[in-house]
């Protein structure tokens, strides 16, 4: 009789939480009370990521070894075309740069120069097939908010879900109800960053009419319309295209991006936190 | 349960939390994740009873939707009714079978999967039941290879109690 009354009482009880959280998952009462639990729990989190790191970078090592010398060689070539590439590059730029000048160009805000990073560690993966997130070392105390956007030194990873006062979920370009906003650098066609296979994701929403070849860089797409505001300023890299396909009977093409963030090995992240010049851009 | 005993089964479902969060949830075999908190419950359930397990449960669940920023309460239900459940057999029929931690932890980790799966489906968020079914087995293997040293150590941390301590609704003849 007692056990079932502690049991009913416990169950009560996690699905008062479960109510409460769910109707109010970012802000409340009850959303406070976990940021609080968040930051109090944040050292041991950080503790036992330190401890499990050294395995974990040797378990990587060891698994890098077996393909470090064709990787050698393929870095090497990718070296070569990025440094001619780099050049040309730097040619435009500065010829961009005088064009808006000439034109009194305006834009909205601008990656990078118009955003501070909050670097943060990854404390927690909770991923799995509910949902690909993970839990980093910097919260709404940081200037981080829900919507912000998270990259790595690669390229874009994420946005932040949930805020807390010292730490925040990032939902992860995998999670199946991620959708970016993106173009492709070379051709300027649009289309929507989604969750693929195996890792991988598909810019979605591409008219077959439209052209994307293999190789071809997808950035964020950024604000195109001042009204709608997006989340992601212009530029932010997301990944290259490994294959583009198509079918009679398809609308859209078939185009599959290669991340250039390891977001299943990612030790830490900066979350763009825009800057005052950028808030006045919406 | 005494206070002692309260307080070691705390500290080791406490670590067993972080150590899940923060480690184990990176670990991915075959689409399988070992589940150390799971597998330290089922320690304390079979140890400690019914009543002790859920509390544990509840709170340990607490621990990890803290330490997520998770949906509060999620995991406490669920980890609430398994401690519950393998409480009761730990308390009855599976006291003194030397298989009753690897047979709870098997069937604890299906239960546990699944019940996962159904609360996000009541709260009608994404509940993806072929990548669940397809990590079960994985995650039954992980578990059992944690199930021989975690019981040894709360074991050794939560001494057995005498029979008398168990419930007597049921008793084993033989």
């Amino acid at each position: 009789m007692v056990r079932r009354a502690v049991l009913a009482v416990l169950v009560i009880l996690a699905l008062a939480l479960l109510t409460i959280s769910f109707r109010s998952p970012t802000a409340g009462v009850l959303h406070d009370a976990q940021g609080y639990g968040a930051s109090a729990l944040r050292p041991f989190q950080v503790a036992a990521t330190r401890v499990a790191r050294p395995f974990r970078d040797a378990y990587n090592y060891v698994s890098s070894l077996s393909t470090a010398k064709s990787e050698n060689k393929k870095l090497r070539k990718m070296v070569e075309d990025y440094r001619s590439q780099l050049l040309l590059n730097a040619a435009a730029v500065q010829q961009n740069k005088d064009l808006q000048a000439l034109l009194n160009y305006e834009s909205g805000p601008r990656y990078p120069q118009d955003y501070r990073a909050v670097n943060a560690a990854v404390v927690s993966f909770p991923s799995g097939p509910f949902a690909q997130q993970l839990v980093i070392d910097a919260g709404t105390n940081q200037g981080i908010h829900v919507n912000t956007p998270v990259v790595s030194a690669d390229g874009l990873v994420g946005k932040v879900t949930n805020a807390g006062r010292a730490t925040s979920v990032v939902t992860l370009l995998t999670d199946p109800d991620s959708a970016v906003p993106a173009r492709d650098l070379k051709t300027h066609v649009s289309g929507l960053i989604r969750h693929g296979q195996g890792g991988t994701l598909i810019l979605d929403r591409v008219p077959k009419n439209q052209v994307v070849t293999k190789g071809d860089w997808i950035v964020t797409r950024g604000t195109v319309e001042r009204q709608y505001p997006d989340e992601y300023p212009y530029g932010i890299p997301i990944g290259r295209v490994i294959s583009v396909g198509t079918s009679d009977i398809a609308s859209f093409l078939t185009v599959q991006v290669q991340p250039l963030a390891q977001l299943d090995s990612l030790d830490s992240v900066a979350a763009l936190i825009p800057t005052k010049r950028a808030r006045s851009h919406p | 349960m005494t206070i002692a005993d309260g307080l070691k089964a705390a500290a080791l479902l406490f670590v067993a939390a972080i150590v899940q969060v923060s480690i184990f949830t990176q670990v991915d075999i075959f689409g399988g994740v070992p589940q150390l908190v799971l597998v330290t419950l089922v320690g304390v359930a079979l140890l400690r009873g019914a009543v002790a397990a859920a509390t544990a449960g509840f709170f340990a669940g607490l621990v990890v939707d803290t330490a997520t920023l998770g949906t509060m309460g999620l995991t406490s239900l669920v980890l609430t009714v398994s401690g519950y459940c393998i409480g009761r057999y730990g308390e009855t029929t599976g006291r003194d079978r030397a298989h009753a931690p690897y047979l709870s932890v098997a069937v604890v980790t299906v239960l546990y999967s699944f019940g996962v799966l159904i609360v996000h489906f009541m709260l009608g968020e994404r509940a993806p039941a072929g990548a669940v079914a397809r990590g079960v087995l994985p995650t039954i293997v992980l578990n059992l290879i944690l199930t021989g040293p975690v019981y040894a150590l709360v074991r050794r941390l939560l001494r057995p109690r005498e029979r008398g301590d168990f419930a007597t609704e049921v008793q084993l003849l033989g």
